[in-house]
């Protein structure tokens, strides 16, 4: 069987805010489907990392392809991706002054050209798949956090991404709407989704991931499946930020 | 109140002067405070400078001051060119109606500048992130989202800004601008009433400023219905 080429492909990639290096050398290939968790302590470039992946932060070194095209400087090329990836924000990033509808048929729209009912009708389909349809004409002000990561969940996902990105969608969350959420990223990884998540969450990447990457001081220091990456970390580092987080 | 009514017609004529006047400056104004803004918040040093330039100098003169050199430097250049052609034309000059829009125009516009630039600050940056996310270009993240948030933000202190739009409107007399300023100094020349008519002149001001406080109420109740609905 052919191999495909990975749908995202970081090689050797560096990236420097002003002399600060943020991200070392960063190697990471994701095949088609899969779910890949990153963890790592704060400060360490995970977001930066994924916001490199579909040009929200230039990289300096190196290079990311995603989905078949090469990531530049130029914005049309950034663009072109940025249409193909979907991001989901920790701090979810609703249009305040948007309908949670309009949240979700503004891209649909502007970027897929689709006429106002069939942006509704996706939009209504993907509300009822997170289980809020019956929110649609409130303000994302009406919402509670939870509904409202639901919401950002959907309206990434009404442009029919080849790829979603998460940054930590469950951080700012009060501690009862996480599962909600998590739910519905699993739901999300069973259909078959090709996934970055950015989380702390490891009940979530023990039972969704196919890789766990562990970053720190802008450096991928290792990488493996769940059940090694948990029961045989081969860096101390990984071992003191397991035992951190599972502590707490 | 005899003399207010002989003086009607013309009282409402010039009111509707001011009215078009403003509407006419009022264009401007937004047209200039969104380059200014732009230009402001822009990479490049020659943008920013000139920006910068046009909101020292037009915050800096008072703007009566602005006003006659506007009208008077406009005229004088437009003089000059038209004798290089005929030698017999004495004067010439721009339209004291769109003179006098242009320069009171200018300053308004210079303080809408700050109170643009201010608000296209105050937008999120998460939420500018979240609609190039979802792959709208930069054009489109400018139409759809800055600029929707920007004017939400802006609402207050560009509301501040019209009402001293109305007030400058009183200042065009000065070069002939037959406003109601300008009817109540003729009146008084005729009648010598000049407490009852600048009086007139200052109840239909006040008036007009109402509209405007009470307008800018009801686009405030509309901008914010995502605030209140979320209370
Ligand atoms: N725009 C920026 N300008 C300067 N430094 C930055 C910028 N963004 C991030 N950094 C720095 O880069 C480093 C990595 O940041 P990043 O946000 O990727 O970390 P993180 O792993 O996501 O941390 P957290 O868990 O706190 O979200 C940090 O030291 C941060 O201070
Ligand atoms: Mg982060």
């Amino acid at each position: 069987m052919p191999s495909k080429p990975p749908i995202i492909s970081l090689k050797s990639v560096h990236k420097y805010f002003g002399t600060y290096h943020a991200l070392r050398n960063i190697n990471l290939d994701v095949e088609e489907g899969q779910k890949i968790v990153v963890c790592g302590p704060s400060g360490s470039g995970k977001s930066t990392m994924i916001r490199c992946v579909n040009g929200l932060e230039q990289h300096d070194e190196g290079d990311i392809t995603v989905n078949g095209h090469m990531m530049t400087t130029d914005e049309k090329t950034g663009n072109l991706i940025r249409q193909e990836v979907g991001m989901v924000f920790q701090s979810f990033n609703l249009f305040p002054h948007m309908k949670v509808i309009e949240n979700l048929m503004m891209a649909q729209r502007m970027v897929r050209k689709k006429t106002k009912a069939e942006a509704r009708d996706t939009g209504m389909k993907l509300l009822e798949r997170v289980g809020i349809s019956a929110q649609a004409d409130k303000f994302p002000g009406q919402l509670s956090g939870g509904q409202q990561q639901r919401v950002a969940i959907a309206r990434a996902l009404c442009m029919n991404p080849k790829v979603m990105l998460f940054d930590e969608p469950t951080s700012a969350l009060d501690p009862e709407m996480i599962s909600e959420v998590l739910e519905v990223m699993t739901e999300l990884a069973r259909e078959g989704m090709t996934m970055i998540c950015v989380t702390h969450e490891m009940g979530f990447a023990r039972s969704v991931a196919d890789r766990i990457v562990f970053m720190d001081e802008g450096e991928i220091v290792e990488a493996g499946e769940p059940e090694t990456f948990f029961a045989n970390p081969e860096h101390n580092r990984t071992r003191k930020f397991l035992d951190q987080i599972i502590s707490h | 109140m005899q003399e207010i009514i002989n003086w009607s017609d013309e009282f409402l004529a010039g009111a509707m002067v001011i009215i078009q006047l403003f509407f006419v400056s009022l264009l401007m104004v937004i047209v200039w405070g969104l380059l200014g803004a732009t230009a402001k918040l822009s990479n490049s040093r020659i943008a920013r400078g000139i920006a910068n330039g046009f909101t020292v100098l037009c915050r800096g003169i008072p703007e009566f001051l602005l006003l006659l050199i506007v009208y008077f430097g406009s005229a004088v250049t437009l003089t000059n060119i038209a004798r290089s052609w005929d030698p017999e034309i004495r004067f010439m000059d721009i339209p004291p109606f769109w003179a006098g829009a242009f320069a009171i125009s200018l300053v308004i516009g210079a303080y809408a500048t700050e109170t643009f630039r201010g608000a296209f600050l105050g937008i999120d940056k998460g939420l500018v992130e979240a609609a190039k996310a979802l792959g709208l270009t930069r054009f489109q993240v400018f139409w759809r989202l800055r600029l929707p948030m920007m004017w939400r933000l802006a609402l207050p202190g560009f509301g501040n800004h019209l009402l001293s739009l109305l007030k400058d409107t009183a200042l065009v007399s000065v070069i002939g601008v037959q406003g109601i300023l300008f009817t109540a100094q003729q009146a008084t020349t005729v009648n010598h009433k000049p407490f009852t008519m600048y009086l007139t002149v200052a109840f239909i001001f006040l008036a007009l400023s109402t509209v405007i406080v009470v307008t800018m109420k009801c686009i405030e109740k509309y901008a914010y219905r995502h605030l209140e609905a979320a209370r």
